[in-house]
């Protein structure tokens, strides 16, 4: 990411103003993704942003519960809809689901590029060249079905039954492998498009993160959103063999 | 010009240049005492003729024209691969056909989620069975219909899979490819 240079004067904390905004955006899109609720088509809602409602606990409910919110700040910030027919508007709970959502994924994409540095760029090189990210989407749609059938096939097996969950857990470390390097991609995006100056790869992807977390709690689109990226990040896995420089070969098998 | 003759052991290693019209250029006494040489040893002649011949005979050569369909073929080779695109789309009707078949035999996404939950506890029962504190799960019955159309479904997604993996950007060869 060291291809242009910062003209500008104001172009010197482009990164920063562009992390905020996303930042921001991430903020005000999952309280209107909380506020639009569980209604179809939106029906995992709640499992990225939280619910709207705070639940109190009870004499004979579990006082489990509020034990990791103990200020109850949150409480003190719930306002009405404006608009009749949605839920309450909660930025606390939206800022909470910022800062674990967001920040697990943001987390876990900067993790898996400082781990896999060489595949990443490999893998990210792929998915920039021409027809990259619609082969990466057809690869993890395709992935997805693959994987259901034989995990349904799996499961009419006994001796087969406890590979299910290595299947879904190599399945998962793919999608979160090609999300992060997705991540990348979208920083590099911004550093090209808004000509940003060079910064630390890191940053960019930092900002390519917030974007997918962003893209994950658009209201009602969001669920979807996040589904096609994680498709497409593991579609993007599977076609460049997480990254590897060597690719799907059988050479080795033919002699 | 030098009062030693050449050794027949100088003038092979000198043969090259002499040969190319370097050491006209540069040496010419040299060059001179290398043509006196040569008059008078044999096999040193015999050694000046190859080597003078085998620029002639490389020059002599004519380069084989190129096929017709030379053009082409690197063009197809570098091209987007249109008949693997059109593959890659045609497998997507055969897939979502049999998905929709699974899905309408385990009825809808009821039986979908029946199946993971039933995947979970029988998972938690075998690893009971594995510790001694319970029985071993019983295998669901299955319609051998089922069996073939997902055995069907995760045939051509895997056939499906290599396609886009040879069509995406940057793959490697085909072993038939490689080959040829």
């Amino acid at each position: 990411m060291n291809d242009s240079s910062p003209g500008h004067p104001g172009r010197r904390y482009g990164w920063a103003i562009v992390i905020g905004i996303l930042a921001v955006a991430g903020v005000l899109l999952a309280l209107a993704d909380i506020s639009a609720g569980n209604r179809w088509p939106n029906p995992l809602a709640q499992s990225i942003v939280g619910s709207g409602i705070t639940v109190r606990p009870t004499p004979s409910g579990n006082p489990q519960t509020l034990r990791f919110d103990r200020s109850r700040v949150g409480d003190r910030f719930i306002f009405d809809s404006p608009i009749a027919g949605f839920g309450p508007l909660n930025p606390y709970q939206a800022l909470r689901a910022f800062l674990s959502n967001g920040a697990g994924l943001v987390l876990l994409a900067l993790g898996a590029l400082v781990v896999f540095p060489s595949r990443a760029r490999s893998a990210v090189e792929r998915l920039e060249a021409r027809h990259g990210a619609e082969i990466a989407l057809g690869a993890g749609l395709v992935m997805v079905l693959l994987t259901l059938a034989v995990i349904t096939l799996l499961r009419f097996t006994l001796l087969f039954l406890a590979v299910v969950p290595l299947v879904l857990l190599v399945s998962l470390v793919a999608a979160l492998f090609g999300i992060a390097c997705i991540s990348l991609a979208i920083g590099r995006l911004l550093h090209r498009r808004l000509r940003l100056p060079s910064v630390h790869p890191l940053i960019a992807a930092l900002a390519g993160a917030l974007v997918v977390f962003d893209l994950a709690v658009i209201p009602y689109a969001g669920v979807f959103a996040l589904a096609a990226v994680a498709m497409a990040g593991l579609g993007l896995a599977v076609v460049t063999r997480f990254g590897s420089t060597s690719g799907w070969s059988f050479v080795d098998l033919d002699w | 010009m030098n009062a030693v003759p050449l050794a027949c052991a100088r003038v092979r290693v000198l043969l090259e240049s002499y040969v190319d019209g370097d050491l006209a250029r540069d040496d010419a006494p040299l060059a001179a005492e290398m043509r006196e040489h040569l008059a008078g040893c044999a096999d040193c002649r015999r050694q000046h003729h190859q080597a003078v011949s085998v620029p002639f005979r490389l020059k002599a050569l004519i380069s084989p024209p190129p096929r017709a369909s030379l053009l082409a073929d690197v063009m197809s080779s570098i091209g987007p691969a249109k008949t693997g695109y059109r593959r890659a789309w045609t497998l997507v009707a055969p897939e979502a056909i049999l998905a929709a078949f699974i899905l309408w035999y385990l009825s809808g996404l009821d039986g979908l989620s029946s199946i993971a939950s039933g995947i979970f506890g029988d998972l938690q029962s075998l690893a009971g069975w594995g510790s001694g504190t319970g029985q071993l799960p019983s295998v669901p019955r299955v319609d051998i219909v089922l069996l073939i159309a997902l055995i069907a479904l995760a045939a051509i997604a895997g056939y499906h899979l290599s396609i886009l993996i040879r069509l995406a950007p940057g793959a490697l060869p085909t072993r038939r490819a490689a080959r040829e």
